[in-house]
């Protein structure tokens, strides 16, 4: 049933995407909130469902590095809507197996689960900040999922170089450590080019920088980016891999039983890419 | 050169007056880039083994000096009120606002971060005080979440939940002032929360910098304004006593001018030249007017006189010049940079001084109108050789030739008791000690100490270094691949990695094996590929040791060790996190606040810590690649005798409980960078005193021609140097940095009195013919010059007594005792030892019997 949707769901996306030369001639008339909306899609719905394997090498103000690599399975429970993710760690060697499952809800909190092999203990995350850092790496757990766009006002301030510049600032200050930020949407694949978050001085704090785009299945999907702590000198680089959408994956993946051990299948790489 | 100078000063004194104003003019212009350096670690060389170390255990561990805010509320729930916890909330937002503050790293409860149990099976990850709490339940919970995280508890908030504290980390050393006077704003309009206290070493050092700069331009000019009104008193006559008052500060100008232009930073050493160089700059002249004065007729020919006084003192003016010089330059024998440049740079004021008085004090003298000089006539005629001064000294002297045996009872019995003393001495130093007790600074670090753990920091940083690692990885490697090593992964095999590299390496190479494995067609190699992944992530978690829980569990011994011996206000390390975390994982029941099992399972708790909103704070207790960790000591006391203590008490540790083969620990942190300075000073001074020792006498013994009289010359100081160290060690005072450095000041100025006196004493053997009339002549004008000379500088460095900094306190407290000591070593004990000795002492001396009848 939800597959089914989902291929609906991915056909009418599949058009979307074959139009897009027409939207911008309508760009004149776009206002910042239907940008955000379409970069919210463009940026994490893309597919009813999709799997990809991310490889960090998150960089210290001093140089060290640390590496991390793992596998994200994503299913959109409904467009625009509700999604759950799957994020299940293969390196380092010792915390391989450890795995983060997150529904994520427009409506409400989300439901966030943790399994750790090592302690054999599956433990619930209760609904809380999400500007943690993810893994100990420059990319917090909002990043990962995605704001939600309701959280923030937004302001269209310019449309130069195929992007549009927006700046946004959130609804409520006291949850975030930025003041307010500015995105540069391409305009043509609606993707969040980069992001810059600054502080109340107005010092850049934060930035997000994608650092190569490919269309995979129809999809213009971000295959590397950068995000970088302005005040430490540090950086992640984050490399996507093996990607690929509308596989179909069923609903019990997504399960808090999938925790302990997801079906191997959806974890294998896809042949031929 | 005597003759040529006093040709000089003499024959050209307008020339002379030129040269010294461009001398002046010339270094006093250099003296505007003056650089003030008051961080405590420039005691050592900067590639001093330990320095270099505990340098790199800052980097390693990215660690910053920082400046500790605290505010006490002494009512019944402490800080946890709402009140109080807003006010902390408010302050530590707006000192993140500040500039040259590293906001990460900033620690305060409304930065820190919680993880805490939220009904069964549930974890929630949050800010322990995002927003200011409102009401008391809020403030309440806050402190039951305190009293759960070890790391916070005592560090963040005191165990007795009186006092909370901000750490705040900054950039550079020298921000710390301008910041907390910054931080002494914001906490200025929060008084009502509770009372706020700002210190920490940097501020400390910084402060004592500014403190230090005003000092060298109060307490130096009133010195020299107190030294000036005695000799007002002792010669009445203005303006001949401007004379020394100019050399003086033409000696301090370009002693000064000179060492800020030749690029050395003014360090607390080198702030305090001003101050020795005044009085020796002053001594000397003291002792040209003096003799002037008594010898000055009017009507006579100044220059004639002057001549005759200068030709009479050059020899023991230029060998008290050197023989200090000679004390002060000993000093570069210690390991200490800024005693060393101190040393040189007083030792060539020294020179410079003595210089100075032969060609200007003539000359200035000379210049001087018949009229002015009339007024020194009547001073002879009338009050000095007359003055209850004169009096007292005549009966002295009578009394020092006469009772010898009393006297040389009463030294040696004063010496025994002083070598006693000696034997007492404390060593220990302290730089928040160098402010008084009264000062803002020692009050906060004492109210502050008194709350929690302890703002001193030191560490204990473990290192661990496989040099087998490469060796065995790359022999499984080659195994792993059957030989066939493709070509993108040779370049990543070749060759060993940097220590410290290995970790990353790995990394790279199980990347690169894994892209491989998976584009390659052929099965073979992907097997291998694959096998090669498995023997470097076992190589890599091997090589992350200190995530081994074996490891976590001996240092975790280690922290017991330390909390037992009770030196330690608290130990902060790896092991805590590990722990926390894993309670919370698992129950959050006591119980649990354990060390798990499993690499697997501790690299898992950790991979949760790091899942907070400060992951950075991780990487202060270990390395990212685990290789090497450190153990933070909160000490209540920055003494460096209670930090010798506890590195004792972790050398017995470790002596029972050995450190695993390729494991290694070693100290770092500002307070034990602190006791290491000071255990080369200790050595270094010895050294330093020892040779000072040994060229002075050496020099006694060429000035006089004679082994006994110079064994006799340095009587006055071996007392003077016994008696004062053994004052010292009576009443408990410690041996610090001041202190050690005084000895040669010590050494240069009590040997100035007995050069004066035994030269004289030989010179009026000769002249008058007699032990005995030399007896009585020596208590008249040598006496008198001798005693003034004492007053003026015991009396001159009274001031001191008021600067708010310990050092400069204890120097003017230290000129006053080795001025009396000296001066009653020479006028008592020199008589007593040249009575007793005469036979011996006076045997070569031939008496002329002819210039006596001169006057």
């Amino acid at each position: 049933m939800h597959t089914d949707k989902g291929r609906f769901i991915a056909l009418v996306a599949l058009t979307a995407a074959l139009l897009v030369p027409g939207a911008l001639a309508a760009q004149g008339t776009l206002d910042a909130d239907t940008i955000v909306e379409k970069a919210n899609l463009a940026a994490y719905y893309a597919g009813a469902d999709g799997r990809s394997e991310a490889r960090m090498r998150i960089i210290d103000g001093q140089g060290r590095e640390q590496r991390r690599q793992f596998t994200v399975l994503r299913r959109n429970v409904e467009e625009a809507g509700d999604q759950q993710f799957l994020v299940v760690f293969s390196q380092p060697s010792d915390v391989r197996g450890t795995t983060f499952l997150v529904h994520k809800h427009t409506a409400g909190d989300d439901d966030r689960w943790l399994y750790l092999p090592g302690l054999d203990l599956v433990k619930r995350i209760a609904a809380g900040d999400k500007r943690t850092s993810f893994v100990g790496s420059h990319y917090y757990y909002e990043d990962v999922s995605g704001r939600r766009p309701d959280e923030d006002t937004h302001e269209l301030v310019g449309s130069e170089d195929g992007m549009f510049e927006l700046v946004h600032r959130p609804r409520d200050p006291s949850s975030v450590e930025f003041a307010e930020y500015t995105t540069w949407i391409d305009q043509e694949t609606f993707l969040p080019m980069k992001i810059e978050y600054r502080n109340s001085t107005g010092k850049p704090i934060r930035r997000v920088e994608v650092k190569n785009v490919e269309t995979i299945q129809g999809n213009p999907t971000v295959t590397a980016s950068r995000i970088s702590d302005l005040e430490s000198g540090g950086y992640t680089d984050m490399q996507f891999r093996y990607i690929a959408y509308d596989l179909g994956m069923p609903e019990d993946l997504f399960g808090e039983r999938s925790l302990r051990s997801p079906a191997s299948e959806w974890l294998q790489r896809p042949e031929g890419r | 050169m005597k003759e040529f100078l006093l040709r000089l000063s003499i024959g050209r004194p307008r020339l002379v007056y030129l040269l010294t104003f461009l001398l002046v003019l010339v270094t006093g212009a250099l003296m505007p880039r003056i650089h003030i350096d008051t961080d405590p670690e420039n005691m050592l060389p900067v590639d001093q083994a330990d320095r270099v170390f505990h340098n790199q255990v800052e980097e390693w561990f990215g660690l910053h000096d920082a400046i500790v805010v605290g505010v006490v509320n002494d009512g019944p729930d402490g800080v946890y009120t709402a009140e109080t916890l807003a006010a902390l909330h408010r302050v530590s937002r707006a000192i993140l606002e500040l500039d040259g503050v590293i906001r990460p790293d900033l620690m305060s409860l409304a930065e820190a971060d919680n993880i805490t149990q939220e009904g069964p099976g549930v974890l929630r990850f949050e800010w322990m005080m995002r927003d200011a709490p409102g009401t008391t339940a809020q403030a309440e919970r806050i402190r039951d979440a305190v009293a759960r995280l070890p790391l916070v508890e005592d560090t963040l908030v005191s165990g007795d939940g009186k006092a909370a504290a901000v750490y705040v980390p900054i950039e550079r050393k020298d921000l710390s002032y301008a910041i907390s006077r910054e931080i002494e704003a914001l906490v200025a309009e929060e008084s009502a929360a509770g009372d706020w206290h700002i210190t920490g070493l940097p501020v400390a050092e910084d402060t004592f910098g500014k403190e230090m700069f005003v000092q060298m331009g109060i307490s130096a000019p009133l010195a020299g304004l107190m030294i000036f009104l005695l000799m007002w008193v002792f010669f009445r006559n203005l303006r001949l006593i401007i004379s020394p008052m100019i050399v003086a500060m033409g000696t301090v100008i370009a002693t000064m001018g000179l060492l800020i232009g030749m690029g050395f930073t003014v360090h607390i050493m080198s702030s305090m030249i001003p101050i020795f160089l005044m009085p020796i700059a002053v001594v000397d002249s003291i002792h040209i007017l003096s003799e002037f004065a008594d010898h000055y007729r009017q009507g006579d020919d100044p220059g004639k006189v002057m001549k005759k006084v200068v030709g009479h003192l050059f020899k023991p003016m230029l060998f008290t010049s050197l023989t200090s010089a000679a004390g002060f330059a000993s000093l570069l024998l210690t390991p200490i940079p800024p005693v060393k440049v101190f040393g040189a740079f007083v030792a060539f004021g020294i020179l410079l001084a003595f210089l100075l008085t032969i060609v200007f004090i003539p000359a200035w003298v000379v210049r001087s109108s018949p009229k002015s000089l009339a007024s020194l006539d009547r001073l002879r005629e009338g009050a000095d050789a007359d003055s209850a001064l004169a009096r007292m000294l005549r009966g002295v002297g009578r009394f020092a030739f006469s009772r010898s045996g009393l006297i040389t009872t009463a030294t040696i019995i004063i010496v025994a008791i002083s070598v006693a003393g000696v034997l007492r001495i404390q060593i220990n130093d302290n730089p928040v000690r160098w402010f008084k007790d009264s000062h803002r600074i020692r009050v906060a670090d004492a109210v502050l100490n008194e709350h929690f753990a302890g703002t001193y920091d030191a560490f204990f940083v473990l290192t661990h270094e496989d040099p087998q690692a490469w060796g065995d990885f790359r022999r499984a490697a080659d195994e792993a691949l059957g030989g066939a090593v493709p070509p993108a992964i040779a370049g990543l095999l070749a060759d060993a990695p940097a220590t410290g590299e290995l970790d990353a390496r790995l990394g790279a190479i199980i990347a690169m094996a894994d892209d491989l494995s998976f584009d390659t067609d052929d099965p073979l190699l992907a097997e291998r590929l694959e096998a090669l992944m498995r023997v470097a992530e076992t190589a890599q978690v091997d090589a992350r040791y200190f995530q081994r829980p074996e490891a976590l569990a001996r240092i975790e011994a280690l922290q017991q060790a330390l909390a037992d011996t009770g030196l330690v206000g608290k130990t902060n390390a790896l092991p805590d996190v590990v722990k926390v975390v894993n309670r919370e994982l698992r129950s959050g029941d006591d119980g649990d606040y354990r060390i798990p099992a499993t690499v697997p399972a501790v690299a898992q708790t950790l991979l949760q810590y790091q899942s907070s909103h400060r992951p950075q704070d991780l990487w202060h207790m270990v390395t990212p690649d685990f290789t090497r960790t450190a153990v933070w000591l909160q000490l209540t006391s920055g003494d460096n005798q209670d930090m010798t203590r506890v590195i004792e008490a972790v050398d017995e540790w470790l002596a029972a409980n050995p450190l695993p083969e390729n494991v290694q620990g070693r100290w770092a942190g500002k307070t034990y960078i602190n006791v290491v300075w000071q255990g080369e000073m200790v050595a270094g001074m010895l050294d330093s005193l020892m040779g000072a020792f040994v060229v002075v006498f050496i020099m006694m013994v060429l000035l006089f021609r004679s082994i006994p009289w110079g064994i006799v010359a340095m009587m006055p100081l071996t007392f003077t140097i016994i008696g004062v160290y053994g004052f010292i060690g009576w009443i408990g005072k410690y041996y610090d940095m001041p202190i050690a450095v005084l000895s040669s000041l010590t050494l240069g100025l009590s040997v100035d009195f007995a050069i004066h006196f035994i030269q004289r004493s030989r010179e009026l053997y000769r002249e008058r013919g007699s032990f005995e009339a030399m007896a009585t002549a020596m208590f008249e004008e040598p006496a008198r010059a001798i005693t003034r000379n004492a007053i003026v500088i015991a009396l001159g460095f009274t001031p001191l007594f008021l600067a708010p900094l310990m050092p400069y306190v204890t120097v003017g407290g230290f000129m006053a005792s080795i001025m009396v000591l000296s001066g009653a070593a020479t006028l008592l004990l020199l008589p007593a030892v040249i009575a007793l000795g005469r036979r011996v002492l006076f045997r070569n001396i031939k008496t002329q019997g002819v210039e006596s009848h001169a006057h």
